[in-house]
């Protein structure tokens, strides 16, 4: 069954001068964030960016995928902590995704949780949308 | 121009299909946004979801790539509304796949014909980071109409 999520956004005027606001988004979850271009490219002043939206889908999409693949394995995890940082090269585009994660899985060694962070890397949704990006990195760590 | 970083931070507790998790990003924009299996591919149930974030970002990505084009054609917009719509789509080995993102473009602007614009909007999503990452796996559509009286 195909899922379709909406997002709309409105922008005034040019580029460089101008600015922007996501409107709404499907799940009404969030809206009426505010974007602009100096916020993107240099200094967020606390405005969130295509870039940071994608850390997010990133990170969510991972984090689900890698509890997915722990619980095959049979060590269902009590809890991810993932981070995803973009960098974003303007002028060339998103040029690396670090993502990072640290887990409590209990009965699970860190080279088991690396594999298993290094298979949800490849095969979450995101990342294969996303598979254009020169460099997508994963760390793992177990805590106790 | 120097690197750009932006962070996001994601919990999750317990398995795929009974957990759940949170999401927000560094700048403070958005914080503990919930997320489910559930509500990602059934109904929403007023959460977001890793495509829904991903629709945010097209959808802003490409709304400063179309007014950077207009502008450079010498017709800065007055406002353009950009609307993304990304489809996840379960494929024949069962695992789920972004298929498609669908931008559709209204544009308020002067000194541009609607197939003017819609040349200029092919130009930029060719120009928008995301479209050219997206385009490489799944497809990704640009419709734009002029908005109003020109």
């Amino acid at each position: 069954m195909a899922t379709d999520r909406k997002a709309e956004v409105t922008w005034h005027s040019d580029l460089m001068s101008g600015s922007g606001r996501i409107d709404s988004v499907t799940s009404g979850a969030f809206g009426g964030l505010d974007v602009s271009w100096a916020a993107r490219s240099e200094e967020p002043n606390g405005l969130t960016s295509p870039e940071e939206l994608i850390a997010a889908a990133h990170a969510s999409c991972f984090s689900m995928a890698l509890s997915g693949g722990l619980a095959k394995e049979g060590h269902a995890p009590e809890e991810l902590k993932t981070s995803a940082t973009v960098t974003f090269q303007p002028g060339e585009g998103i040029t690396k995704i670090a993502l990072e994660v640290a887990g409590r899985v209990p009965g699970m060694d860190e080279a088991a949780f690396k594999q298993a962070a290094e298979q949800a890397k490849e095969n979450c949704p995101v990342s294969k949308a996303l598979a254009g990006v020169p460099e997508i990195s994963v760390a793992s760590r177990l805590q106790g | 121009m120097p690197r750009v970083q932006r962070e996001a931070q994601v919990t999750w507790e317990g398995n795929v299909a009974r957990g759940s998790g949170s999401i927000s990003g560094a700048t403070g924009a958005f914080t503990n946004l919930p997320y489910s299996l559930a509500t990602r591919i059934e109904k929403p149930d007023g959460k977001t979801s890793p495509e829904e974030l991903l629709a945010a970002a097209h959808a802003a990505c490409y709304a400063m790539s179309l007014a950077g084009e207009l502008a450079a054609k010498g017709s800065a917009p007055d406002h353009v509304d950009v609307r993304a719509v990304v489809t996840l789509d379960q494929v024949e080995d069962g695992s789920h796949r972004i298929v498609a993102s669908e931008l559709l473009a209204r544009a308020r602007v002067t000194g541009i014909d609607q197939a003017a614009l819609q040349e200029v909007a092919e130009i930029a999503s060719n120009g928008c980071t995301l479209s050219k990452l997206i385009e490489a796996s799944a497809k990704v559509t640009v419709n734009a109409q002029l908005e109003g009286g020109s």
